[in-house]
């Protein structure tokens, strides 16, 4: 299914559905522990993390994070704020910014990076056509 | 059969909704990321009931979601105006604040969400996010000026393990290096919180750049580089300044020890 179709195609109550899908599958790539997806006031819309875990502090932070980098950005007129990525002894967090919140990926040390950066893009780019507005039907001439 | 009689209602005469169900819907579909769907409910809601504290909550949160800050402010102070002590309308105001750039007010609201509920894990961990974010000053004796930035960079930071910035190069970006250095805070919290341990590397990407970040403990080193620059070739500058900025602190350590801060030639 092409992703305008899907966008198009899904109802609201699919769409929550969809996201959470989203959100799963991110989850369950090779070396990620977990992942969410935030509104930028710090609820969590879908999560797939470890019990180990507690989500809401988390939650809390990743908003809290992810409107300072886009406000930033835009207040330094430095366009809009897209990625980030966040290494630590013992993994890397991965930061995207969408239409709806933004999405954090939990991955493990050894993780190839660069793949689970590109399944982060590829989850915004699902949420973003799910949520796209349907386009405006072309004028009859 | 007066149950049944209940079941019977004319066509169009829908029963109308409470603003507890008003609500309660716009709530669930918050969840599902319907914010402007649930912002008609909320509305709908308060025009029955102006004066429901659950209500401008709400509305407050989804104006957030939607990226609106004023209204969302004028949401929160509204809810705070009738309960004071509100702690989630307090870590909504402070969020803000922290976004105006108003950290002093930010912490603040935080501490009072906290002293009227002290088991609110998501003000603690904000607040701890933003900890000791006061000014630093550099160890005497650091000379800064000798750490040379590659020719494309737009900016260079260093900050201290108090989160203050010790250097912005050109000075102008000192704004950016406030919020990086605030940026690897939050970042830093969010990454013990995950059980992750302490940060060591970062790259923030906007439309026009990315900056890339080394740390530990005691330093943060941030660099501005085009956003064409390749990851690898971004890593192996930040790294070479870092090395740098080590060599610097260690040299100025041992000349504070040895009480021979005297000046040097400037590379």
């Amino acid at each position: 299914m092409s992703r305008l179709k899907l966008g198009l195609e899904l109802d609201g109550t699919s769409r929550g559905r969809q996201v959470r899908d989203i959100v799963v599958g991110l989850a369950r790539r090779p070396a990620v522990r977990g992942a969410l997806l935030v509104a930028p006031d710090g609820f969590v819309i879908a999560s797939e993390v470890a019990p180990t875990v507690a989500l809401e502090p988390l939650a809390a932070l990743a908003a809290t994070l992810g409107r300072d980098l886009e406000v930033g950005a835009s207040r330094l007129n430095r366009g809009s704020f897209q990625t980030a990525m966040f290494s630590a002894d013992d993994g890397t967090l991965l930061l995207a910014t969408s239409c709806i919140g933004f999405v954090v990926a939990l991955a493990e040390r050894e993780a190839n990076t660069p793949a689970i950066r590109a399944a982060v893009d590829e989850a915004v780019a699902l949420i973003e056509s799910a949520w796209a507005p349907p386009a405006p039907a072309a004028a009859s001439t | 059969m007066s149950a049944l009689r209940g079941l019977w209602r004319p066509a169009g005469a829908r029963r109308a909704r409470t603003p507890a169900e008003l609500f309660s819907q716009a709530n669930r579909l918050r969840r599902e990321g319907r914010y402007a769907e649930a912002a008609r409910s909320v509305a709908e809601g308060l025009a029955i009931d102006p004066a429901s504290i659950t209500g401008h909550l709400l509305a407050a949160y989804l104006h957030v979601a939607q990226r609106t800050g004023a209204p969302a402010k004028q949401e929160f102070q509204w809810v705070l105006a009738r309960d004071p002590a509100h702690p989630r309308a307090l870590l909504g105001l402070a969020r803000l604040q922290l976004e105006e750039g108003d950290l002093d007010a930010c912490r603040d609201a935080l501490v009072r969400a906290l002293r009227a509920y002290p088991d609110f894990p998501e003000a603690r961990a904000v607040l701890d996010g933003l900890a000791a974010r006061a000014p630093a000053s550099p160890p005497a004796g650091l000379r800064l000026d000798r750490l040379r930035m590659p020719g494309p960079a737009g900016a260079l930071f260093l900050v201290g393990h108090d989160g203050g910035l010790i250097l912005a190069r050109p000075a102008s970006a000192a704004e950016l290096g406030h919020r990086l250095a605030r940026a690897v805070g939050l970042a830093a919290a969010a990454l013990g919180r995950a059980g992750l341990g302490p940060l060591r590397r970062a790259v923030v990407e906007d439309a026009g750049e990315r900056h890339f970040v080394r740390a530990d403990a005691t330093l943060t080193l941030a660099l501005t580089l085009p956003r064409t620059t390749h990851l690898t070739q971004g890593l192996l500058e930040v790294n070479r300044l870092w090395a740098a900025a080590q060599h610097e602190l260690a040299v100025a350590k041992d000349e504070a020890a040895a009480g021979t801060a005297s000046p040097r030639r400037v590379s």
